[in-house]
């Protein structure tokens, strides 16, 4: 079966604090909008403003068609101002009724593992079995940011996994002693609607611990802010992996997620897209290479990679041109949208497609007229191709040049 | 390799060792003859030992890397600074150093002496601790390593940039800054927590052999004033400061070196 015979598209929403200071774009005044970037810049009224605003993006999304919405986490910056998303998500769920609500998510060694997976049971319970969760290990600046040690922290989110889904699937009192978490009576009440428990992905940046965790336990995966081509490869190890363990994954399992732009021409859309997605790249996402690598982060030999090929790059140097060529950004007419993402989507074998929509300083206009259009003139195309499609699936599957018919 | 070893044996004195302790490959330099001097190298061994060369005229100097520094293996199963005292018992086993031990130890290295003089002070002559780490002293606060952004470190370690530079790369270099990460994630095992350990107010008085303190005056990690804390706490101890000198005042002042060695004599 083609993955376009099942596309689901969801909304993400990264919810920023746009206001920054005067000078933000100087680079070697504030190296970093993440860890050290002053809180004094934060100006609560603005956030209610933006908050209010941010939320009923998500709620028209549901109204507009889209299948879920995206919530994720981070601290210390003005990138996300979701410093718990579960919070948010809890906001979203009673001004919803169909939308899938996808924590994607809190870092788990943020908290204590029996306290997420009651609190996800909540999310779960109060929104009728719409959530969805993913498990980041968090970026390197959550680690700066919060009192945990990042030498041990794949060891302990380990743990703390198995924690998680200990307490959704076994009935409780159960015990748990692990060199992290000892545990004497887990028994959460609530516990989650969907069984054996709401959808479980990881979220990386395709490091090799992370993808044989996935691989292993049996979640779907899906891979930030990386170059398509890299990520397409990580894709293909972690099915190979996971079939390994047992698990038969489908397309629904490597969400791919793609940031675009429509509007009645591709000009057009390029000029009212271009400087958002570049507050984005090289400002909101800004930060150093000792932020993103705390000490035992990754391992000496990743570092040592890492510090040779200029890995860090994405973060604080954006280039138009460069990045179409290496991420999933399309900015144009719907046809044109439509038919990348289709491209994107039968290459990747992924049906789940993440859609980011509001990008950097968008002001609300714009990121309603591009969710409104992306709603309404490109997922009906998508889906209306579908057999169009399919049949050039099926002549790639014999051989052919997969890209031949979708240019 | 970057630094450590290559620069220590600059002048072709040490001789390398390599011994296995509790299944951890643990590199050793030693020279010279006489009663046992074991150094305990601080959180960087990029510079080198070639200040610790006058030692070896009167001393059998032990310089051992501590798991997860320049030739030695690293340790995951270490969690805190105890870990290194057992990891220290048993290479002193292996060397047969029972008695009458010269324990000079330095920031990082200076904590791990301390704790390892609390809790075994008859193996030991004499102690000296150099701008030792780990003491938490609230009206003296040093520097959280972990806060010093890498391009910023080496004037928060010497006073005089000069003395340290030719250890120091000239360009970008990967391997020199993965062996520093080594060397951070090392510490981070033991120290990310808190890069202090209550234990040390509340124990250092056990440590009843004579003990020196040497610090640098213009110690931008540790500042010398912390001195008068650990003199407090530490019956048998005397402090010598020098002027014109950070962090590593054995690498900026011959007369610190030389100080150790009469006090250990």
């Amino acid at each position: 079966m083609s993955v376009l015979e099942d596309l689901k598209f969801y909304f993400f929403h990264f919810m920023p604090y746009v206001y920054l200071p005067p000078d933000y774009e100087d680079h070697e005044k504030y190296p970093s909008m993440w860890v050290d970037f002053s809180n004094r810049f934060y100006d609560p009224r603005k956030g209610n403003e933006l908050y209010r605003r941010y939320i009923g993006e998500m709620v028209m999304a549901e109204k507009l068609g889209y299948d879920g919405v995206v919530v994720n986490e981070h601290h210390n910056t003005p990138y996300s101002m979701m410093a718990s998303c579960t919070l948010v998500a809890a906001a979203i769920v009673p001004q919803t009724e169909r939308v899938k609500i996808c924590a994607w998510g809190v870092p788990i060694n943020l908290e204590f593992p029996n306290r997420l997976a009651e609190e996800y049971a909540i999310l779960d319970v109060m929104s009728g079995g719409r959530l969805e969760v993913a498990v980041p290990l968090g970026t390197g600046m959550e680690y700066w940011a919060n009192p945990v040690n990042p030498v041990t922290a794949r060891e302990r989110m380990r743990e703390a996994i198995e924690v998680m889904i200990q307490a959704w699937t076994a009935d409780g009192p159960t015990t748990y002693t692990g060199k992290y978490f000892n545990y004497r009576y887990l028994n959460p009440w609530p516990r989650p609607l969907q069984k054996p428990h709401p959808k479980v992905y990881m979220v990386g940046v395709g490091s090799p611990e992370t993808i044989d965790m996935a691989a292993e336990m049996g979640f779907g995966y899906s891979i930030v802010f990386i170059p398509v081509k890299a990520q397409l490869q990580v894709f293909a190890e972690f099915r190979e992996k996971a079939a390994k363990h047992g698990h038969h994954l489908t397309s629904d399992d490597t969400p791919i997620g793609v940031f675009a732009y429509v509007a009645e021409s591709d000009e057009q859309a390029e000029r009212e897209y271009k400087e958002h997605i570049a507050f984005f790249f090289d400002h909101l996402i800004r930060t150093t290479p000792r932020f993103l690598a705390p000490p035992g982060y990754i391992s000496t030999e990743q570092f040592k990679l890492r510090a040779a090929s200029g890995h860090d790059k994405l973060h604080g140097h954006f280039d138009w041109d460069e990045s179409v060529k290496q991420m999933r950004i399309v900015a144009g007419t719907p046809e044109r949208v439509a038919n990348q993402i289709g491209h994107w989507a039968e290459e990747a074998q992924a049906s789940k497609i993440i859609c980011h929509l509001h990008m950097g300083n968008m002001p609300r206009w714009k990121t309603v007229k591009n969710l409104t259009l992306f709603a309404e003139e490109v997922i009906p195309r998508l889906r209306r191709t579908r057999p169009a499609l399919a049949e050039r699936m099926a002549v790639a599957a014999n051989g052919q040049a997969l890209q031949a018919g979708v240019k | 390799m970057a630094g450590g070893a290559r620069s220590a044996n600059a002048k072709g004195v040490f001789k390398h060792e390599s011994l296995t302790v509790n299944g951890i490959k643990t590199a050793l330099l030693t020279a010279g003859q006489g009663e046992p001097l074991v150094f305990f190298h601080g959180g960087g061994v990029f510079h080198g030992f070639d200040f610790a060369l006058p030692w070896t005229e009167r001393f059998k100097v032990y310089i051992p890397f501590h798991p997860g520094f320049g030739d030695s293996g690293d340790d995951p199963e270490i969690v805190d600074m105890h870990d290194y005292v057992l990891h220290y018992l048993e290479l002193f086993d292996l060397l047969k150093l029972e008695r009458g031990l010269r324990l000079v130890g330095f920031s990082i290295g200076g904590w791990m002496a301390a704790e390892f003089a609390m809790e075994h002070r008859r193996r030991l002559h004499k102690l000296v601790l150099v701008a030792p780490a780990g003491l938490r002293v609230k009206e003296h606060p040093g520097t959280d390593l972990f806060r010093i952004p890498p391009e910023q470190v080496p004037a928060y370690l010497v006073h005089d940039l000069k003395v340290i530079e030719r250890h120091l790369p000239k360009e970008p270099d990967a391997d020199f800054l993965a062996a520093r990460y080594r060397e951070m994630t090392t510490i981070a095992r033991i120290a990310w927590e808190r890069p202090y350990s209550h234990r040390l107010a509340r124990w250092l008085h056990r440590i009843n052999v004579p003990t020196l303190l040497v610090w640098g005056e213009q110690d931008r990690m540790l500042p010398y004033q912390q001195a008068a804390s650990w003199a407090k706490l530490i019956p048998a101890a005397t402090v010598q400061t020098f002027r014109n000198a950070g962090h590593l005042v054995l690498d900026e002042k011959p007369e610190a070196v030389k100080a150790v060695g009469e006090f250990l004599a």
